[in-house]
């Protein structure tokens, strides 16, 4: 089967390419045909590297077709897209250093800490610093993806990936983690929580939304990751999208918190979960003083006053 | 007993596994032997709510609020203070029964 990468994979295109990659659900031969791809995004890149990993997982054979002459293929070489899928090609540039502007695709193994660190500096460059303009940014891009990167290696069972891009004229960050693993719901299911029986990919969604939902029978993980991340884009006027099985969770920014669900076109599904955060970079400031609202937010802090015993 | 986690465990802190087997070893055997108990978190630039709350909320859940009275906190910077704060109320719930371990 062939599959032909539409031109634009982003804003609105995404969710029909991972419709047209779902197509391929039940086919041993795939073929990617690069032919028109212009404009990709980072939940694009990360999409397409997951479920290519998750066929070739499977023993099926999956082949490009067309890239050589793709209008973005330095792009995506650059993005270290075509060296993850195995689509090995000679580089007709020289690399730069990627600072301030992307964070190649990169795969989420037990080095969750150092993927946090390496992605952060990459978007903040500097900000690893405490004091820096930019310490705000960094520590929401390492905040967002250690702990979602914790849910890939411990709820997911499958493989992840994540990407990162900064636009320095529209001032705008774009991070997207994805896997190919077992999805929110059946995640929930799998773990044994009866009500995840009657319900559906989207309210699975919005269940995982709920602080402190995966508790229950896993000590080391309180369920807040998703939830705080979620509490974060709104604060930050941040759009957020979160994809798995076929259901859609889409988080707009505004003064009121916009959040919809739905489910993917055409009766698709994405096997396993993505998630996608578009912000501005200048609305990210004090990350301290925006977790502790978002966790006010959350209903995660009870008491006005703490009783830990703080000193210098 | 004044515990570095910078030393001990780095200047990032995101690994909720890591941090459990790290209470379970290192802190949990302590706390009925010493009468302070300080966790020094000089040096540690950043952490996770992963991470936090699987060091702290269990040693508060497991030997009630007033150990919170022999624990010192030490060198927050104002993101792993919140973090550890957050953290305290966790275990201080779970006492309470709000919520499920």
């Amino acid at each position: 089967m062939r599959i032909a990468l539409p031109a634009n994979i982003n804003a609105t295109g995404l969710l029909p390419f991972l419709c047209r990659l779902d197509s391929a659900r039940a086919e041993r031969v795939i073929e990617l045909d690069f032919a028109q791809l212009r404009r990709v995004s980072p939940a694009g890149l990360v999409a397409l590297v997951a479920r290519v990993a998750a066929w070739q997982r499977e023993g099926r054979t999956v082949a490009e077709r067309n890239v050589a002459v793709c209008p973005i293929l330095p792009y995506l070489q650059r993005m270290d897209v075509l060296s993850a899928c195995g689509f090995g090609l000679p580089e007709a540039f020289t690399r730069h250093e990627a600072k301030g502007r992307f964070v190649p695709v990169r795969a989420i193994d037990h080095r969750v800490n150092e993927m946090g660190d390496e992605m952060s500096r990459c978007v903040a460059p500097g900000g690893d610093d405490f004091e820096h303009p930019l310490a705000g940014l960094y520590d929401l891009v390492w905040y967002v993806l250690t702990e979602m990167g914790n849910n890939v290696r411990q709820h997911s069972g499958g493989q992840g990936f994540a990407a990162a891009q900064v636009g320095q004229s529209e001032g705008m960050v774009r991070i997207a983690i994805a896997d190919n693993g077992r999805g929110i719901l059946r995640s929930f299911r799998e773990a044994g929580l009866v009500w995840s029986q009657t319900i559906d990919d989207q309210a699975a969604i919005l269940k995982a939304l709920e602080p402190r939902v995966s508790s229950r029978g896993s000590p080391n993980n309180e369920g807040v990751g998703l939830t705080l991340t979620s509490n974060l884009a709104e604060l930050t006027q941040a759009w957020m999208l979160i994809v798995s099985g076929q259901g859609i969770v889409r988080i707009g920014p505004g003064k009121e918190r916009t959040v919809q669900a739905g489910v993917l076109p055409e009766n698709g599904a994405y096997p396993g979960t993505l998630v996608a955060l578009t912000f501005r970079r200048d609305h990210v400031h004090d990350f301290h003083l925006l977790l502790d609202a978002a966790k006010r937010k959350s209903g995660l802090l009870h008491r006005p006053e703490n009783r830990g015993r703080f000193r210098a | 007993m004044e515990l570095q986690l910078a030393k001990e465990l780095g200047a990032h802190l995101a690994d909720g596994e890591v941090a459990a087997s790290f209470r379970l070893s290192r802190i949990q055997p302590y706390v009925s032997i010493y009468e302070e108990i300080t966790l020094d978190f000089t040096g540690v630039r950043n952490a996770n709510s992963s991470f936090m709350n699987a060091l702290i909320a269990g040693v508060v859940e497991q030997h009630g609020e007033a150990v919170l009275e022999r624990m010192t906190f030490k060198g927050c910077n104002p993101l792993i203070r919140v973090l550890a704060e957050a953290a305290i109320d966790l275990g201080v719930q779970k006492i309470d029964g709000r919520i499920d371990a």
